[in-house]
């Protein structure tokens, strides 16, 4: 029951605390003008380019605007908590880790398919893309499938702030290899072999591809294994994060590194 | 004036030299962006035309360093509590201001040569400069005008205090209405008449005239007509949103 109380407890308070961007005059720049003009910019870029349609830009970047949304609020759930020097607060307590940093994730999983759906609606129909009620249902499912895969790998790189300052700039940098290593941008068969061959590890690929191939007709059964796959990957991620917290909090207590910023 | 400009920029090419943010914002970006421009418009079709995406590819990061550089180094004046004490250093605001955005776009030369190497090495484009007088001098224009530009956002920057999600958001618009990656053909007529009076606009033609062929000198001309008006415009801009700032006591507010 106390885990229980945890969970929603320290995932509210700390989605309110840390996350910066919950400020409309944070949230509608970044999170919702800066998707949408993502959309347009890549939409434009391939229609010069004649490579793809609308529909192929509009999915890719719809899916790296659900990325940033969970991998910069899970990175700065943890990572901010150093920035108000209340890590040592947080590490002292005797809360259990496992249950504490899943109700962290939950809201920035929430808030990247929130943000996904909003960039897509918005995108949909400036360019004019339509999908069907069904296509919809599976789309929504491959959203979630993403944000959790990407609120995976936004623990490992929270981790990084039990350790160090520089959270954001992991997210940065994650966040744009995102755009072309997924396939979000370019067709993942236009890239080098090795590139592909990573790909397959990374958080989005699968859940683009499988939104791609419901708007090209597939039903929900043809795209499962995709889906199945990408929570897969997510849930690797969620592991390696948990390990890393565990690891980097064993490391800060011994360094006193909670206490440095 | 004089001395606290250059000292100015020079302390904030420091500033952006020592951050592990900047730096390797300013080594990714352009690789990622080059590298989609590159593949979708297929490396082996046109070399001019990848050659020319490198140009703009280099212009967008420029004005990305300065509107979200300078958007960052206004916020982080407001929370180590630096910019009242900018604001009252007995010069004019511009002088101090000013700095950060020149600087900035000039940081943003940094990114032109990590996308041209970066092109040059992995997709093997030809990197000819077709007059170098003309690019010599659209280079630092370029700077100057997209800093200028910079400048006008930086005065709204003052009175608001999230300029770094601002600076944010107003990148892609920017890159989109200027054509830097794709013709303004593509997009409505009425988008043409904006693209003129930004900066970004002739600076990329006046780079990409001087490399490879063309009237640079005109865009080059247009950048310093364009400098010229935004730095007008800053002036007034500036000096309203300081008294704003001030009888709203809001400097200090992070």
């Amino acid at each position: 029951m106390n885990d229980l109380r945890v969970f929603f407890t320290c995932g509210v308070t700390s989605f309110r605390a840390l996350f910066g961007w919950v400020n409309p005059y944070v949230f509608v720049p970044i999170l919702v003008a800066y998707p949408i003009a993502q959309i347009l910019f890549f939409s434009y870029l391939g229609r010069s380019a004649g490579v793809e349609s609308d529909a192929f830009f509009l999915i890719g970047n719809v899916f790296c605007a659900a990325a940033v949304a969970s991998m910069f609020g899970m990175g700065q759930a943890i990572g901010g908590e150093r920035r108000f020097q209340t890590l040592p607060v947080l590490m002292a307590s005797p809360v259990n880790r496992l249950v504490m940093y899943s109700g962290r994730a939950v809201p920035t999983v929430v808030l990247g398919f929130f943000v996904a759906v909003i960039a897509f609606v918005c995108g949909a129909a400036i360019l004019g893309v339509h999908v069907g009620q069904t296509e919809s249902v599976a789309l929504v499912l491959a959203l979630l499938a993403s944000s959790f895969t990407c609120a995976g790998l936004g623990l490992c790189i929270g981790s990084l702030g039990l350790r160090g300052r520089s959270v954001g700039l992991f997210a940065d940098v994650l966040s744009g290899g995102l755009l072309i290593i997924s396939g979000a941008n370019v067709p993942l068969e236009k890239l080098p072999d090795a590139v592909q061959s990573f790909a397959s590890i990374v958080p989005l690929t699968h859940g683009i591809e499988a939104a791609r191939n419901v708007a090209a007709g597939a039903s929900l059964g043809d795209v499962a294994g995709l889906l199945g796959t990408e929570v897969g990957i997510g849930a690797v991620y969620l592991t390696i994060g948990l390990v890393l917290v565990t690891v980097f909090e064993r490391e800060g207590r011994r360094t006193g590194a909670f206490d440095r910023f | 004036m004089i001395r606290v400009f250059v000292t100015g920029v020079r302390l904030q090419l420091l500033q952006l030299m020592r951050s592990g943010f900047d730096i390797s914002a300013m080594l990714v970006w352009p690789i990622i962006l080059a590298s989609i421009a590159f593949y979708l418009l297929d490396a082996k079709e046109s070399p001019r035309l990848l050659f020319a995406a490198a140009l703009g590819t280099a212009v967008m990061m420029m004005w990305a360093q300065v509107i979200v550089g300078a958007g960052g180094s206004l916020d982080n004046q407001r929370i180590f509590g630096t910019l009242e004490l900018l604001v009252a250093a007995p010069v004019p605001l511009v002088a101090t201001i000013g700095p950060i955005m020149i600087g900035a776009g000039a940081f943003g030369v940094y990114g032109l040569v990590v996308t041209l190497l970066w092109g040059r090495l992995l997709f093997g484009i030809p990197i000819t400069i077709d007059n170098w007088a003309a690019f010599a001098v659209a280079l630092p224009s370029c700077v100057i005008a997209i800093g200028l530009l910079g400048l006008i956002a930086a005065s709204t920057f003052v009175l608001y205090r999230s300029a770094f999600a601002l600076g944010i958001a107003m990148q892609y618009p920017v890159w989109i209405v200027c054509g830097l990656l794709f013709p303004l053909s593509l997009l409505p007529s009425w988008v043409g008449p904006i693209s003129w009076v930004l900066a970004p606009t002739w600076g990329f033609r006046a780079i990409r005239e001087a490399a490879l062929g063309g009237s640079a000198w005109s865009s080059i001309g247009m950048c310093w007509v364009v400098s010229i008006a935004y730095l007008a415009i800053s002036l007034v801009c500036l000096t309203y949103f300081e008294r704003l700032a001030r009888a709203r006591a809001s400097f200090r507010l992070a």
